[in-house]
C-alpha cells in the first residue's frame, strides 16, 4: 500500500526538521500559514463582489472588495504575529498505568506579546482511538499559561506521545498558521495492575524445603496481628478509626507477612506470559506498599532488595514499567 | 476532552452582539426602498434570537422556517410586483439575510450570515454611491468585522469593545493596500449583462413636453449634471444645453417624429473657435445627452444626431463622464432644407383659430422670416407677458388662450407658443429642451446644472443661416437667462418652494452657500476621481505617471506595490527586532542588573546559584534579599507545576529596598 509508506516518509521528512527541543521557541522557519475552509470560502465571496463591481462598474463596489482582501492579507500578517516568538515548555508527567490517560503540561509564554486563541493539541494521529485532546487558551503578554494536554497510555514503558500541534486563527478565522514542535514529551507508564494471587516465594536464607506447598499471598488470607501505636509515615488507610473515635489514641491495624519473613515479588515465580506476569506484579507492589510491609522485587537481571515506603514502591514502578524495554 | 469542531460549537457572546449591530447598520440604508414589512421582519427576528439567546425562546422547527421563506418570498412578489430584476433580488437578499438570524445557531451559520452581511453592504452602492453612503457604510463592515473577530475568541468572555478595536485596526491597516489595489487593479468592461436598478425615481427631461411639465421639473434641486471647462466658462446666455428636440405637435404635446432623427451627421459648418469640456451626467435612465451646439464627443458609444444632439447607444443608468467639443456659433444645416427642415412645419389640422390668425397677419405686414420672428418676439416682450412658476392650468385651445387671455407661463408655454405661431406663419421652427444656464462652482471652476434650470427654447429655419436660436423666455424674463431662475420668479415667492430645507433656497446667506459650494465640490471630487474612476481614467492616470498604460503594467504595479505595502506593514506589525526574554529570565536580568549597579559583576560562565552566593558576600547588607531572590528563582526554574513570576517580582522589590537603604546609610 501507497499511503504508509508515504506517511512515514513525511514522518521522517518532519522528525528530520522538527528536532526535540524543550523549550520551544515558534521562529520563522517552522510556522506554516495557510487560509482556513472559511477563508476558501471568503475568497469566493470575494470573486462574486468583484463580479458585481466589474459588471455594475461600480467604484464603491470594487473599494469595499479590495478594502475586505486587503484586510485578509493583514489578517495573514496578524495570524503570523500571534505565534510568532511564543515559546513552548514542557514540565515533568507524572507516570500513570498503562491503559490509563497520561497528562502533559505544556506551559505557553506569551514572551512579551498577548497571544489569542492558541491551539495547543497532538500532531493527527490516527491510530489513536480515545479523542486526541485539543486545548484553546489565551496567553497574557507576561504570563505564563499552562495548558493541559491527555493522551491514553496504551502499552507499558516509556511513553511519547510525539509532536504537538500549535495553531491559531486569530484574528479573524480565515487564515491559520501553525507549527509541529516536540517538547521531547515523555512519561513512564507502569504496567496496568491486575488483581490475582500470588505464589509466595518465602526467602528463607536456605534451600527450599521440597514438598513443601508454597505458601499463597492473597488478600483476605495474610495475618491480622493486631494493633500498634501510629508511628509517622503510617498509611492512613490503617488508622484504627473506631479505636480512635472510643479515644483509644491512634492505633494502626498490622498484617503480618506469612511465617514473618520478608516477601519475595518474583517475576520468574509466576507463569504465563511476560506482561500479565508484570502486571500481577505491579498489583503486589501496591498492594503491599499500602499495607506498610516490606517486600523485595526479583526480575530476570534485576534485583531490589526489600524495603519499604513510597521511594521503594516507586522504584518498583519503574523497574516493572522498563522491563524489556530500551529505556 | 472530547470537543466539538471549531466550526459546530455556539456562537460567543460578543461574536453575537455585533452580529445583531451589524446586521441593523447593514440593513438602515436599505430602509427607504424596501416594503415596510421588511422592518417589522427585522425587529421580529432580531426579538426572537435575542430570547434565544437568554434561553427563552426556542429555535424555529423546520416547518416555521419553511413557512416563514415561502411567507417572505410571497411579500416580495406581492410587493415588488415580481421576483425578477435587480430591485426583487436585492430585497430578497435582505429577507434571506434577516430570516437567516433567526436560524443562527453554530459558528459556520454565523459565517454564512456575515459573508451575506458583506454582500448586500455591496448592493446598497449601486443604488446609491454618495459620499455619506460610502462612508456610512465602513460602520456596518466594522460591525461584521467585529463579529468575525469575536467568532474566533472562543469561550472566554470577551468585551465587546476590544473585538471592536481589533477590527478597527484591521480595517485601518488594510487602506493602504487597498488604495494600492484600487488604483491599479485592472478594470475591465462589464462581463455580462446583469438587472440595472429600475427607473423608479429619477427626475429629468423628459421625452415630450406639454404645458406645465417643465415647470413641474423645475421645482426640483436636483442634479442634471457638471460640466467643467478646459478654458474659461462662455458667457451664461451661451450656455444652451442641447437634450431634445420636438418637431410634432398634436395640439396639446410636443413629441419627436418617430425615427425622425435616425439618419446622421447633418450638414454644419464650424465658425470660431471650439469649446473643449468635460461633463459628468447623474443617472437619467434616459439615452440622451447634454451639450451645447454643435457638439462633437470622440467616445465610439456616443453618436450625434440630425438633429444636432448627442445620444449615447445605452441609457445612462450610473452616472456617466463623457468629454465633448463644441462650436457655439457653427450653422446648422445651412443650405438645403432636409427632411428635417420639411418635418418643422407640421400642424394640427385644426385648433387655435387666433392664434393661426396673428401668424397670417404677421405674414402680411413681413415678408422676411427672421423679422417676423423677431416680431413674435417683440410681442412677448412689449405686452404684459409674465413669467411664472405658477401657471394656470389651460383647458381646450391652450396656445390661444395663453397668447392671448392669460399671458402667463413659463419657458414651455413660450417655447410652444412661438414655434406654433412660426410654423402656422410657414417659418420651419421646432421646440429644443435641456438646460439653460448653470451655477459656476469659482473653487473648482465647474458648472453645476440642476433640475430648475431646464429650458425649453425655439429654433427655426432660415435659408443660408440654418437653424436660428429664438429664446421667447428671454423677452420676458431677461434674469432668467442672464442670473437664473431664483432670480427671475423671485417675485413671487415660489423657487423651490416645495422644498423649505434645501440649501440652494439660501444662495443669500454667505456662509451657507460657501458651506454648500465646498460640498458640492467635494461631491464633483468624488464623482470625478473615485466613482467614474474605471478603465478609462485609470488609463489616462497611468499615462501620468508612468508615460504609458496597458494591463501588464498595471499587474506589475498590482504584485510590486501590493508587496511593499505589504512587507512595510509586516515590519510594523510583526516588529521582528523586538525579541523579548521569558518572564524568568527578564526576572534574572533585571537581578544582574541591579547588582552590576553595586559592583558585583556577573563572571562568563557563572552560574545563577555562584553568583548570588558571591554577590550575598560582597553586599552583607542585602545578603538575606540577595539569597531570596536566589532562591525564589532556582524553585521557579525547577517548578514543574505551574510557574509565577510573582515571587520573583517580591524578591526583586526587596533586593531593591534594601540596596537602597545601603545607598542612603
Amino acid at each position: 500500500m501507497a499511503t504508509p509508506g508515504r506517511s512515514s516518509r513525511w514522518d521522517r521528512w518532519l522528525a528530520s526538521r522538527i528536532r526535540p527541543e524543550n523549550p520551544t521557541r515558534l521562529t520563522q522557519q517552522r510556522i506554516y500559514i495557510l487560509p482556513t475552509l472559511e477563508g476558501v470560502a471568503f475568497g469566493c465571496v470575494l470573486v462574486v463582489m468583484l463580479l458585481a463591481a466589474i459588471n455594475y462598474q461600480n467604484s464603491l463596489a470594487y473599494g469595499l472588495t479590495f478594502l475586505l482582501a486587503a484586510v485578509l492579507f493583514i489578517s495573514v500578517l496578524h495570524t503570523y504575529r500571534n505565534m510568532v516568538g511564543l515559546v513552548l515548555s514542557a514540565a515533568n508527567s507524572p507516570p500513570v498505568f498503562a491503559g490509563d490517560v497520561a497528562s502533559f503540561r505544556i506551559h505557553l509564554d506569551g514572551a512579551g506579546r498577548a497571544r489569542r486563541a492558541i491551539v495547543t493539541g497532538w500532531q493527527a494521529a490516527p491510530t489513536q482511538t480515545a479523542p486526541a485532546s485539543s486545548h484553546t487558551v489565551d496567553v497574557e503578554h507576561d504570563a505564563l499559561v499552562p495548558a493541559d494536554l491527555s493522551r491514553e497510555a496504551l502499552t507499558r514503558g516509556r511513553f511519547r506521545p510525539g509532536r504537538l500541534r500549535v495553531e491559531s486563527r486569530f484574528p479573524l478565522g480565515l487564515i491559520k498558521a501553525w507549527s509541529w514542535v516536540d517538547l521531547d514529551l515523555a512519561t513512564l507508564v507502569y504496567p496496568r495492575p491486575v488483581e490475582g494471587d500470588l505464589p509466595l516465594d518465602v526467602h528463607t536464607g536456605s534451600e527450599k524445603e521440597a514438598g513443601a506447598q508454597s505458601p499463597v499471598l492473597s488478600m483476605g488470607v495474610d495475618d491480622f496481628q493486631g494493633l500498634r501505636r501510629y508511628q509517622p509515615g503510617d498509611s492512613k488507610r490503617r488508622l484504627h478509626w473506631k479505636a480512635y473515635s472510643r479515644g483509644q489514641g491512634l492505633l494502626v491495624k498490622d498484617f503480618a507477612a506469612a511465617g514473618g519473613q520478608d516477601v519475595i515479588l518474583d517475576f520468574d515465580a509466576l507463569a504465563g506470559a511476560i506482561e500479565p506476569r508484570l502486571s500481577l506484579l505491579c498489583y503486589w507492589v501496591l498492594e503491599l506498599s499500602g499495607r506498610q510491609q516490606t517486600f523485595a522485587l526479583r526480575l530476570p537481571g534485576e534485583y531490589i532488595a526489600a524495603d519499604v515506603g513510597d521511594a521503594h514502591r516507586d522504584r518498583c514502578l519503574r523497574v516493572l514499567a522498563l522491563h524489556g524495554v530500551q529505556a | 476532552m472530547s470537543k466539538k469542531p471549531a466550526m459546530e460549537q455556539a456562537i460567543p457572546r460578543a461574536s453575537l452582539t455585533w452580529l445583531l449591530v451589524a446586521q441593523f447598520l447593514v440593513i438602515l440604508p436599505h430602509l427607504g426602498h424596501l416594503p415596510l414589512w421588511i422592518s417589522a421582519l427585522w425587529i421580529a427576528c432580531a426579538y426572537w434570537r435575542i430570547q434565544v439567546y437568554r434561553m427563552r425562546a426556542r429555535f424555529p422547527s423546520a416547518l416555521v422556517k419553511a413557512a416563514l421563506m415561502v411567507g417572505t418570498i410571497a411579500g416580495v412578489y406581492l410587493s415588488r410586483g415580481g421576483l425578477v430584476g435587480l430591485d426583487a433580488a436585492v430585497v430578497l437578499l435582505v429577507a434571506a439575510f434577516i430570516l437567516k438570524l433567526v436560524e443562527v445557531r453554530t459558528r459556520r451559520d454565523a459565517l454564512v450570515l456575515i459573508y451575506l452581511g458583506f454582500f448586500t453592504v455591496l448592493t446598497r452602492y449601486l443604488f446609491d454611491s454618495e459620499i455619506l453612503t460610502a462612508a456610512f457604510s465602513l460602520l456596518p463592515v466594522a460591525g461584521l468585522l467585529s463579529a468575525l473577530v469575536g467568532l474566533q475568541h472562543s469561550g472566554v468572555v470577551v468585551r465587546p469593545w476590544s473585538t471592536l478595536k481589533l477590527a478597527m485596526t484591521l480595517m485601518l491597516q488594510a487602506v493602504p493596500l487597498m488604495l494600492v489595489l484600487f488604483l491599479f487593479f485592472p478594470r475591465l468592461g462589464p462581463l455580462w449583462s446583469l438587472p440595472q436598478p429600475s427607473e423608479r425615481g429619477v427626475t429629468g427631461l423628459s421625452d415630450s413636453m406639454a404645458p406645465g411639465e417643465i415647470a413641474e421639473l423645475s421645482r426640483s434641486g436636483g442634479l442634471a449634471f457638471r460640466a467643467s471647462f478646459d478654458d474659461p466658462v462662455p458667457a451664461r446666455n451661451q450656455l444652451y444645453w442641447r437634450a431634445l428636440t420636438f418637431d410634432r405637435f398634436d395640439g396639446r404635446r410636443w413629441t419627436q417624429t418617430p425615427q425622425g432623427f435616425a439618419a446622421a451627421s447633418p450638414d454644419w459648418q464650424a465658425v470660431g473657435d471650439p469649446v473643449r469640456y468635460s461633463v459628468i451626467m447623474e443617472r437619467s435612465a434616459k439615452p440622451w445627452l447634454f451639450a451645447l451646439d454643435v457638439a462633437q464627443s470622440d467616445d465610439d458609444a456616443i453618436r450625434r444626431k440630425s438633429d444636432f444632439r448627442l445620444e449615447r447607444t445605452r441609457p445612462v443608468e450610473r452616472t456617466f463622464f463623457y468629454r465633448a467639443t463644441s462650436w457655439i456659433d457653427a450653422r446648422l444645416e445651412p443650405e438645403s432644407p432636409s427632411a428635417a427642415v420639411r418635418r418643422a412645419l407640421q400642424l394640427p389640422a385644426t385648433g387655435e383659430p387666433r392664434a393661426r390668425g396673428w401668424a397670417q397677419e404677421l405674414r402680411r405686414q413681413y415678408s422676411d422670416d427672421r423679422a417676423l420672428a423677431e416680431a413674435v418676439l417683440r410681442q412677448f416682450r412689449e405686452q404684459p407677458y409674465v413669467y411664472t412658476l405658477r401657471p394656470p392650468t389651460l383647458e381646450g385651445d391652450a396656445i390661444d388662450a395663453f397668447l392671448f387671455d392669460t399671458r402667463r407661463g413659463f419657458c414651455e408655454h413660450y417655447a410652444g407658443a412661438m414655434t406654433f405661431v412660426l410654423r402656422a406663419a410657414n417659418i420651419p421652427a421646432r421646440v429644443v429642451t435641456g438646460y439653460q444656464g448653470g451655477e459656476l462652482n469659482t473653487a473648482g471652476n465647474y458648472l453645476q446644472v440642476r433640475q430648475f434650470d431646464a429650458h425649453a427654447w425655439v429654433e427655426y429655419w432660415i435659408e443660408g443661416a440654418g437653424w436660428v436660436r429664438a429664446d421667447p423666455t428671454f423677452q420676458v424674463a431677461p434674469d432668467r437667462i442672464e442670473r437664473g431662475l431664483e432670480e427671475a420668479v423671485s417675485g413671487e415667492q415660489s423657487f423651490l418652494e416645495g422644498d423649505p430645507f434645501s440649501p440652494l433656497r439660501y444662495r443669500h446667506l454667505g456662509w451657507i452657500n460657501t458651506l454648500r459650494l465646498q460640498w458640492d465640490e467635494l461631491n464633483y471630487g468624488w464623482q470625478r476621481w473615485v466613482l467614474d474612476y474605471q478603465a478609462e481614467q485609470q488609463g489616462s492616470f497611468l499615462q501620468r505617471i508612468m508615460g504609458h498604460s496597458d494591463k501588464t503594467t498595471l499587474i506589475g504595479i498590482v504584485l510590486l506595490g501590493g508587496l511593499v505595502v505589504l512587507g512595510a506593514l509586516a515590519i510594523w506589525i510583526i516588529k521582528p527586532w523586538r525579541r523579548r526574554l521569558a518572564p524568568l529570565d527578564r526576572a534574572f536580568s533585571q537581578f544582574e542588573r541591579l547588582l552590576q549597579k553595586e559592583g558585583v559583576q556577573r563572571l562568563p560562565a557563572e552560574g545563577p546559584r555562584t553568583y548570588a552566593a558571591r554577590a550575598a558576600q560582597a553586599l552583607p547588607a542585602a545578603a538575606n534579599e540577595i539569597r531570596g531572590f536566589s532562591r525564589a528563582y532556582e524553585q521557579q526554574c525547577y517548578e514543574t507545576d505551574d510557574a509565577h513570576t510573582q515571587p520573583l517580582s517580591d524578591a526583586l522589590r526587596a533586593l531593591r529596598r534594601s540596596l537602597g537603604k545601603g545607598a542612603t546609610r
